[in-house]
């Protein structure tokens, strides 16, 4: 039997009836990059290469350091829509036919508009909007530069905000045109603490393009201050306890255009005996059926069992009456291949060693009870 | 060695990456134009991305199913796009009625259409397998992407009447069929 897509070979269509839409640079590679993220999924990341991402940003080693230098001058730049739209179609992780417009989709409506732009050394950096959620201050940004900078695999030193003395965060940045990238920054508190208003110093005074091992130097400096959007703080404290691993849901924040779940992970005894790590990942469904997207901040602990973590989720549905939280856990045992450790003494000597402590195991994962949290309350 | 208009759907059918980008790059705008048409009714630019993006993964999914050159691929790609923008407007507003909570009652929709939303797309193929060629090209340029009887006539040199004709036997013979593989009472 011929399918659908072999009889549309033989249907001639009056072309004349197609008009061509005016394109913008960014939405083909919004398209391109939702496509590509498509085809590659069967290709899943190794569960340990995840893990040792999540192990990276715990522990706060995975500032994000991006050089930047500028050319053109800022009118110079064309309008380059809504680059928390192009970040936000990840889907990544939802099940193939839950389609969802991802985290960043009412992101836009809420944010302030920034447009700094700082040119040095050909390159020009524009600040395009921010926003401050209470936790996370989330920023969008443009790079134009007069010479090819590669795929756009760059580091940039991250900004300091001085009401945050412990910042774990992430950077994102995608190339949409010849020479021009765009890019999205998180950068959370890991302290539990809410401020008003954030100040954001962001000096750059160099990029490193991974991709061609240079650096290009420049002066791009930024500053200035957000004010937390307005949200709503729920204390939950509901907890499951199984397999020796406890996971407590305390705090929710929503805000207009997302949630933040704080939440807290605990491991017995007898789970340390036997694994050197534990890595609790939460996801979020509700009663309607929709399922949240959402990107961890990071934690903070005493040790790899005991953590503090938050995890931002899109806009919550008006219409839902409860979420539902299942903890999904990881139990890992370290090896000479997936970790390592560095010792800086005093005098600045670094003495590396590596460990394989316990027997080498394959990772358990283990999915715990949902965890519901009634919004009515 | 990249995509050129002269290798790409070559490229595209061995799936090769760049090839993607290529159509992308070159169709985009064509396709939205033509997703644009179907779907701006509903007022929802969400959908809009989410069925043009359906459409260039079915492309890419499907590559080795198209046979003919450049002008034939411009064709067949617009054939897609606009069944499949059909595909998701009926969708879209079946769910609309569902939680608004009412039936528009609506004389333009027909037995058919309700068939097609009711139907499994593949049960629906089976079936119109069954019909001969020219009836078959009838039936998907009617159901799937929404040509009127008079269009499809010009197009098949036919009078309108034999297209009118060709249908209703057909849908006579699609309902006979229908009921022998027990599909029965989703086709009523």
């Amino acid at each position: 039997m011929k399918d659908i897509y072999e009889l549309l070979n033989d249907i001639d269509l009056d072309e004349t009836e197609f008009k061509e839409m005016d394109v913008t640079e960014l939405e083909k590679a919004k398209v391109k990059r939702t496509l590509k993220k498509s085809i590659r999924k069967k290709k899943k990341m190794k569960r340990w290469q995840k893990n040792v991402l999540a192990a990276s940003i715990i522990f706060g080693l995975s500032t994000a350091t991006i050089g930047f230098s500028f050319t053109a001058s800022a009118k110079s730049i064309p309008l380059i829509g809504d680059i928390f739209s192009y970040f936000s179609n990840e889907n990544l992780g939802l099940p193939d036919d839950i389609k969802n417009n991802g985290l960043y989709s009412d992101y836009k409506a809420y944010s302030n508009k920034i447009g700094f732009t700082e040119e040095s050394n050909g390159l020009t950096f524009t600040i395009n909007d921010a926003i401050y959620d209470g936790k996370t201050v989330t920023i969008t940004y443009t790079i134009e530069s007069e010479e090819d900078l590669g795929d756009g695999s760059f580091l940039i030193p991250s900004p300091n905000i001085k009401e945050m003395k412990a910042q774990g965060g992430s950077d994102e940045i995608s190339k949409v045109a010849d020479k021009k990238y765009v890019g999205l920054l998180t950068i959370s508190d890991l302290e539990d603490l809410k401020e008003d208003k954030v100040n954001i110093d962001w000096d750059i005074n160099s990029i490193s393009i991974n991709d061609m091992d240079k650096e290009i130097k420049g002066n791009w400096n930024f500053a200035f201050s957000l004010k937390a959007t307005e949200s709503n703080e729920k204390v939950i404290n509901k907890s499951v306890n199984q397999h020796g691993v406890k996971v407590s849901v305390e705090k929710l924040s929503i805000s207009p255009m997302s949630f933040v779940v704080d939440y807290h992970q605990e491991v017995s005894d007898s789970v340390k005996s036997k694994w050197d790590e534990a890595y609790v990942e939460l996801t979020i469904k509700d009663d309607l059926g929709n399922v949240y997207d959402g990107q961890e901040n990071g934690g903070s602990g005493i040790d790899s069992y005991n953590l503090n973590f938050s995890k931002t989720f899109q806009k919550i549905d008006p219409d839902a009456t409860q979420l539902i939280a299942t903890p999904h856990v990881t139990l890992r045992n370290f090896t000479s291949e997936n970790h390592g450790e560095v010792t800086i003494t005093e005098d600045g000597e670094e003495k590396v060693s590596s460990f394989p402590t316990k027997p080498g195991i394959a990772p358990k994962e283990l999915v715990l009870d949902d965890i519901v949290i009634d919004l009515r309350k | 060695m990249k995509s050129t208009d002269i290798n790409f759907i070559e490229r595209l059918q061995r799936q090769e990456e760049d090839a993607l980008e290529f159509i992308v790059n070159t169709y985009l705008p064509l396709i939205k134009g033509v997703t644009y048409k179907v779907l701006s009714p509903l007022r929802n630019d969400g959908v809009m991305e989410e069925c043009i993006n359906d459409i260039f993964l079915s492309i890419w999914n499907n590559s080795k199913k198209f046979h003919g050159d450049t002008t034939d691929f411009r064709k067949w790609i617009c054939a897609i796009a606009k069944f499949k923008a059909i595909d998701y407007y009926r969708k879209a507003m079946k769910k609309m009625e569902l939680t608004s909570g009412y039936t528009e009652v609506d004389p333009e929709k027909s037995a058919e259409d309700e068939l097609i939303i009711l139907e499994d797309r593949k049960e629906l193929l089976q079936l119109i397998d069954l019909l001969e060629p020219v009836d078959r090209d009838i039936f998907i340029m009617k159901y799937f992407l929404g040509l009127k009887n008079e269009d499809i006539s010009i197009k098949l040199g036919l009078t309108k009447a034999s297209i009118d004709n060709r249908i209703y036997r057909g849908k006579k013979k699609l309902n006979q069929k229908a009921t022998n593989l027990k599909l029965g009472g989703s086709v009523v």
